[in-house]
């Protein structure tokens, strides 16, 4: 121990660190621990002159331990790590100390500050002391891919796939292909029919030859890890199937809001209130009218339906103010003299084209009016003398009068949420769902089909309201996503991983049910527990609930963290 | 109370000619360019969300449309073209034809046909009295123009004109009664002591003749071809009205109706050319939408003008047989602008106008002693 030689870096980040912290005390405060040959401190540590200046003390000075104290680890490691890497070390034996996002960010006192960040590169000297040089592997890819769910997103992910000469297996719940999409009669905002949309796609699907669609069918289990799966599904026949597959891709999608959660609008009580897809449906027939057979005069569109509300769904639908203008056009170009109304609280109608659309509706005499939030319509039926269905009473905000509208036919524009068995599926698969419901991303701008189970990818509407050219926008990047690792034909697996002493090990199992990644196996032959490194994510918790103290995780052991912990105090 | 909504009603006024009101989104633009537009008559915006609604009752007790002047600023700042202040032109209409009684004015704008078929029948009854009158009366001679035995002597077109003054103004009193019912006892109105209404009066004749309001338009020159064209108006009716005997007299005429005559048939056609080339080259917001009954209107007006100036020089250059003829087409011309326009149509606005600043302010009192609204809405229900 006494022979390592550590170089300390401690960095200004411009003004970010060191215009609270004094760096250079810090630096040489650092200078006096035992085992530090030298420190720096430098206006960017991570510009390529920073690097430099590393990578040359290393080579210059011999030195045989790296801590930069500098950003979060998030931030920076791996061009540190790249850094000494590339001067001849190890890339594990560096160590970063937080001084960015646990210091000058968030403290005002500048002296305090700096004895604080004294002792953060003080804890992370002791710690590096007994880091110990690791190597990452590799482990083999298969190349095949199961998609979870065949509407517009699954369709065309596995198209995608097929199509650069991978195997895909497509499971549907359902008895067709199309998903909720199937169930539209035209899109907006070019009013091009849904049914023409998939056709083509689904026909492809069919007579693909790298495409196995296993309808009526669902996962029922999922081992193997990343690169390595091995999902088991039931189908049609209720015959259970192994099946190999290198990548998992989520599209389930969505199902919508039960509208007749919402008392005043009379759901289920007024036969002419009718959902969206109600509406679909009766578009799709070519059947435009009332329960009673007759023709609708008056046309009324109820947005947020479940959407941006306290009480069921805080989050907007995003595609429900379109599809709303869309059935203005819909319902005109069936009934010319219909009068068509739509009933909102904000209007957004946000892709391409839309704010046209938006107002060529208004331009085609549809009637816009707003309603408060917590001022919710009510519908009611109306008397013979009305000479209409019912009547719907709106505290009109732009006007500010309170209005008793006629209607004939009632459309809720139902909000989309996640399906009921996607917490089910979010365990098979080993991903998380947020408070809503909806599958998480890795990340939510930079990484957002992936999950936080590697060779687990989510896609469209199952993650978030979505619409058609997003979905496929999905689907599609979470092929980019898939035949990349395809390409390289093995994946990487990080050197941090959990490993069980198999001599202290009792067999316990206790880890087994820990593991928040499913990766720990139980060998029932030897009675031991075994941790499949390329699943493990190092999180340490089975290290923690172990008894025995039989799990040891590789760059966390107990004397790099005890180390850690001296060095702070 | 709820307002039941009327779904045609915007139908209803694109036949008055109501522009493009579907495409308004109520941003309030046309009312932030306004310079009339104040609470709580908040205009063209206000007009525009009730026209939109169906809600026809607010609207047919809305004072805004009189308050504005159409300078034609905020169809100009309309992000999506709605054309607020032709939709406030179609909704004078509109209003006009609520507050007559008779219905006719609802028939004259909503059918051109049916409004040419009107100006032509009253045009011919017209020239048919006035020669059977000439004729019939004994001793009457189409060659005498003035004098004694003239062929439409002076006390008798004295006493016409008398006659159809009461019945238009009666006529369009009723119609104004009818516009404050309307506006003033309904049940958002406050009530008006009548002390208020007193103290008041003053205004109507204030804004009649000033037109004050209409100057603080952002822009200036249809103020002031308007006040031009009515100044000119009221000068040429209050000769014929109070000195058709100094007219028509004889061949001599007195300075002041020379003067008067000349400088108010100078008015009358500019002002009305100037507006006619104008609806022809749509070059301003204001004028870039006509409805049939402002095209009406101009040629009536036109028509009368110059068949005045015709009968004049005919009458001077010594040709009276051809002046009394002339007279007549001109009173063929007079008699249906008037009796149509005054009561039933475009030239009712000068007694609506007025009125609803009177009535603005009678309200705006009202409010400042604290009146509570005619229909006081009950309390409040707790929300359950």
């Amino acid at each position: 121990m006494a022979e390592e030689r550590i170089g300390v870096y401690v960095c200004n980040c411009g003004t970010n660190i060191g215009k609270v912290v004094d760096v250079a005390a810090v630096a040489q405060s650092a200078l006096e621990i035992p085992g530090v040959a030298l420190a720096h401190s430098y206006k960017y540590m991570c510009s390529n002159p920073g690097q430099e200046m590393i990578a040359q003390d290393i080579l210059d000075n011999k030195l045989t331990r790296i801590v930069v104290a500098s950003c979060s680890p998030r931030m920076h490691e791996g061009t540190f790590r790249g850094a000494i890497k590339r001067a001849g070390l190890n890339p594990y034996l560096l160590e970063m100390a937080n001084i960015r996002e646990q210091c000058s960010w968030i403290h005002d006192d500048a002296a305090a500050a700096t004895e604080k960040a004294k002792a953060l590169v003080h804890a992370a000297v002791q710690r590096v002391k007994f880091n110990e040089p690791l190597e990452s592997r590799t482990a083999p890819m298969c190349p095949s891919t199961l998609v979870l769910g065949a509407g517009v997103t699954g369709l065309t992910a596995a198209l995608e796939l097929a199509d650069a000469g991978q195997q895909v297996f497509l499971v549907e719940k359902q008895d067709h292909l199309g998903g909720n999409v199937a169930r539209l009669d035209l899109t907006a905002p070019y009013l091009d029919s849904a049914q023409d949309i998939l056709h083509s796609w689904i026909s492809r699907v069919w007579s693909h030859p790298n495409i196995r669609v296993f309808l009526n069918s669902e996962l029922t289990e999922l081992t193997g890890f990343n690169g390595n799966f091995k999902p088991r599904i039931r189908t049609e026949d209720g015959e259970s199937l192994q099946l190999d597959a290198g990548s998992i891709l989520v599209c389930t999608g969505y199902k919508e809001f039960d509208a007749s959660r919402i008392q005043q609008y009379g759901y289920g009580r007024l036969p002419d209130v009718i959902t969206s897809f109600e509406l679909e449906a009766m578009l799709q027939r070519g059947q435009l009218q009332t329960k009673a057979g007759k023709q609708p005069r008056y046309v009324s569109i109820i947005h947020c339906v479940g959407s941006r509300s306290k009480e069921f769904h805080p989050y907007c639908s995003r595609v429900c103010c379109t599809a709303g203008l869309k059935y203005a056009f819909e319902v005109k170009s069936a009934l010319p003299a219909a009068h068509v109304s739509n009933l909102y609280t904000d209007m957004e109608s946000f892709g391409k084209n839309c704010e046209d659309f938006y107002r060529k509706a208004s331009e085609a005499r549809t009637s816009f009016m707003m309603f408060a939030k917590d001022q919710l319509p009510s519908i009611r039926k109306a008397a013979p003398i009305d000479g209409c269905n019912m009547l719907i009473t709106v505290k009109e905000q732009l006007s500010g009068e309170e209005i008793e509208m006629p209607a004939d036919l009632v459309v809720l524009m139902v909000s989309m949420e996640p399906r009921e068995d996607a917490s089910a599926i979010a365990r098979l698969v080993n991903i998380s769902c947020d408070k809503d419901g909806w599958f998480i991303e890795s990340h939510p701008k930079l990484d957002p089909v992936a999950t936080t189970t590697d060779g687990v990818y989510i896609a469209g509407a199952c993650q978030f309201p979505r619409d058609i050219p997003e979905s496929v926008v999905q689907g599609r990047a979470a092929v980019a996503r898939i035949l990349a690792k395809v390409a390289q034909g093995k994946i990487a697996v990080d050197a941090v991983y959990s490993e069980v002493q198999d001599k202290l090990c009792s067999g316990c199992r206790t880890c087994n049910s820990l593991c928040p990644y499913g990766a720990i196996e139980y060998n029932s032959e030897k009675h031991l527990s075994h941790i499949i490194s390329a699943v493990c994510k190092a999180c340490g918790c089975c290290a923690a609930g172990c008894p025995a103290g039989a799990i040891k995780v590789r760059h966390y052991t107990d004397e790099q963290i005890y180390g850690q912990i001296e060095g702070v105090l | 109370m709820a307002v039941r909504a009327n779904p045609d009603l915007i139908d209803e006024l694109q036949q008055f000619g109501a522009k493009d009101a579907v495409k308004c989104y109520q941003c309030g633009n046309c009312s932030a360019a306004c310079s009339h537009s104040d609470d709580p008559y908040v205009f063209p915006r206000k007009s525009m969300r009730y026209l939109q609604m169906g809600l026809e009752k607010p609207l047919r007790s809305a004072l805004d449309p009189w308050l504005c002047y159409y300078c034609g600023k905020c169809s100009e700042q309309c992000p999506r073209g709605a054309e607020p202040g032709e939709t406030m032109m179609g909704v004078r209409r509109w209003l006009t034809a609520e507050y007559d009684f008779t219905g006719l004015s609802r028939l004259l704008y909503r059918s051109f046909r049916s409004e040419l078929a009107a100006v032509l029948t009253v045009a011919l009854l017209t020239g048919l009295g006035f020669l059977s009158y000439g004729f019939l009366r004994g001793g009457g001679n189409i060659s005498v123009y003035d004098g004694p035995g003239a062929f439409l002597p002076v006390h008798a077109i004295h006493t016409f004109d008398w006659t159809m003054g009461i019945i238009l103004g009666l006529l369009l009193f009723i119609n104004c009664l009818r516009m404050w019912k309307f506006t003033m006892r309904n049940q958002n109105a406050l009530p008006v002591s009548l002390s208020l209404y007193v103290r008041n009066l003053l205004l109507l004749p204030l804004h009649f003749f000033t037109q004050k309001r209409f100057r603080h338009c952002e822009n200036k020159t249809p103020w002031a071809n308007h006040l031009v064209l009515m100044l000119s108006y009221l000068t040429m009716l209050t000769l014929i009205m109070v000195f058709l005997k100094d007219m028509q007299s004889g061949p001599a005429i007195n300075w002041y109706a020379h003067a008067f005559g000349y400088l108010s048939a100078i008015g009358l056609v500019a002002t009305t050319i100037y507006a006619v080339r104008g609806r022809l080259k749509k070059d301003a917001a204001y004028h870039r939408h006509s409805h049939e009954s402002d095209w009406m209107f101009l040629g009536l007006l036109l028509f009368v003008s110059v068949t005045g100036i015709i009968q004049h020089i005919l009458h001077r250059v010594g040709l009276p047989m051809a002046a009394n003829i002339t007279y007549i087409v001109h009173l063929m011309g007079v008699v249906p602008m008037l009796a149509l326009e005054v009561p039933f149509s475009k030239w009712s606005h000068l007694a609506y106008r007025p009125l609803a600043i009177y009535f603005a302010q009678l309200q705006q009192a009202a409010q400042a002693e604290g009146a509570l609204p005619l229909g006081r809405p009950a309390k409040p229900q707790p929300v359950a």
